[in-house]
């Protein structure tokens, strides 16, 4: 619980950038990308997205170091599961067939 | 006239007993002061957020490996969902997120009735975004997107994708209905926390000096949406759509 009050002009604003940037992603999708590209966008706007409502809307601004460390945490963790993983993935067939395999 | 008449106005007598009496009623005893209490009771709800991250997390890395393995056939079943409904309630849920947020600042101005609508309106946005998702549900049922259930190999053939790689298909489609099912499910015990917060804003027991469970809620209902952010580009939006 942050005691810092935050005005109610902030909040509407950064609904309205949400809503923006929802317009926007839905826009990118009717771009002739290739595959790639749709995703790197979509998951771009995603993150800025989710950035504002952890930062404002869930008070993370304004809340202690404790509660810090368990969004960087958290975020180190998930970076961890997928780059291991998609190692594995992204880079099928791109190395030569090991002997015994 | 009383000692305590002498030291305190009776505005202040009544904030003192306003105090105590919310010290006595809810603080526990382990924690030296409401806000510490408060902190405590946040910081716990991040953690299990944390736990919220790494489950939803390994669904998002299921869709991202299938999507490394055959990026094509996956752009082909992502562009037979419903874009419009999710858009539609990607909109109501940022909406819900704002009202939510308008709840605890009333809470915080001391102004409960505002904090009250502002609840009920969280609610319905909430009930709201079930609907919409209902629909869509029932749409995708009657365009044959429920696989191993109603689901048609030819009309995929038909659609371009070669029959070696419908299996893509039907595991993308799968981890569609995982994973709104699931943040659907998040959405319910939402509403019905939102709803039980309004009732209790409603009888007063919150105030600017203590407004804890509304805080923990209002940061649980918010990770719904930040959940929901991600699933609509991620299942949503991986192909070129044309009008």
């Amino acid at each position: 619980m942050s005691d810092k009050i935050v005005s109610t002009s902030t909040y509407i604003a950064v609904l309205a950038i949400l809503l923006v940037l929802t317009v926007l992603t839905v826009g990118v999708s009717f771009l002739p990308l290739p595959p790639i590209g749709h995703v790197i966008a979509g998951l771009t706007i995603a993150a800025l997205k989710a950035s504002l409502v952890v930062l404002v809307f869930m008070h993370a601004m304004h809340s202690p170091r404790l509660t810090w460390c368990v969004i960087v945490a958290c975020i180190v963790w998930l970076l961890i599961m997928f780059s291991l993983t998609y190692s594995d993935y992204l880079t099928r067939g791109s190395l030569p067939q090991m002997p015994g395999h | 006239m009383s000692l305590r008449d002498t030291l305190f106005t009776p505005a202040e007598q009544t904030a003192l007993f306003d105090h105590t009496f919310l010290a006595r009623e809810r603080l526990e005893e382990q924690y030296a002061s409401l806000p510490h209490q408060s902190e405590t009771a946040a910081f716990g709800m991040w953690v299990f957020l944390a736990t919220e991250v790494m489950f939803f997390g390994t669904l998002f890395l299921a869709v991202g490996a299938y999507w490394c393995l055959d990026p094509q056939t996956i752009e082909l079943a992502s562009l037979e969902l419903n874009w419009k409904i999710g858009s539609i309630n990607t909109f109501v849920l940022l909406a819900s997120s704002l009202m939510m947020v308008l709840a605890i600042h009333a809470t915080q101005l001391n102004q409960q009735k505002q904090a009250y609508r502002y609840l009920l309106i969280t609610a319905g946005l909430g009930i709201c975004f079930l609907g919409f998702k209902a629909v869509e549900y029932y749409i995708d049922y009657r365009e044959n997107l429920i696989p191993g259930f109603k689901f048609d190999d030819a009309e995929w053939i038909a659609r371009g994708v070669d029959a070696s790689r419908i299996g893509y298909v039907k595991i993308f489609l799968f981890l569609y209905w995982v994973m709104t099912g699931f943040h659907a499910l998040h959405v319910t015990i939402g509403i019905i926390a939102v709803s039980v917060m309004a009732v209790l804003t409603r009888r007063g027991r919150y105030s600017r000096e203590y407004y804890s469970p509304l805080d923990v809620t209002g940061l649980y209902w918010h990770f719904v949406d930040v959940v929901w952010i991600f699933l609509f580009p991620t299942l949503y939006l991986l192909g070129t759509h044309t009008l």
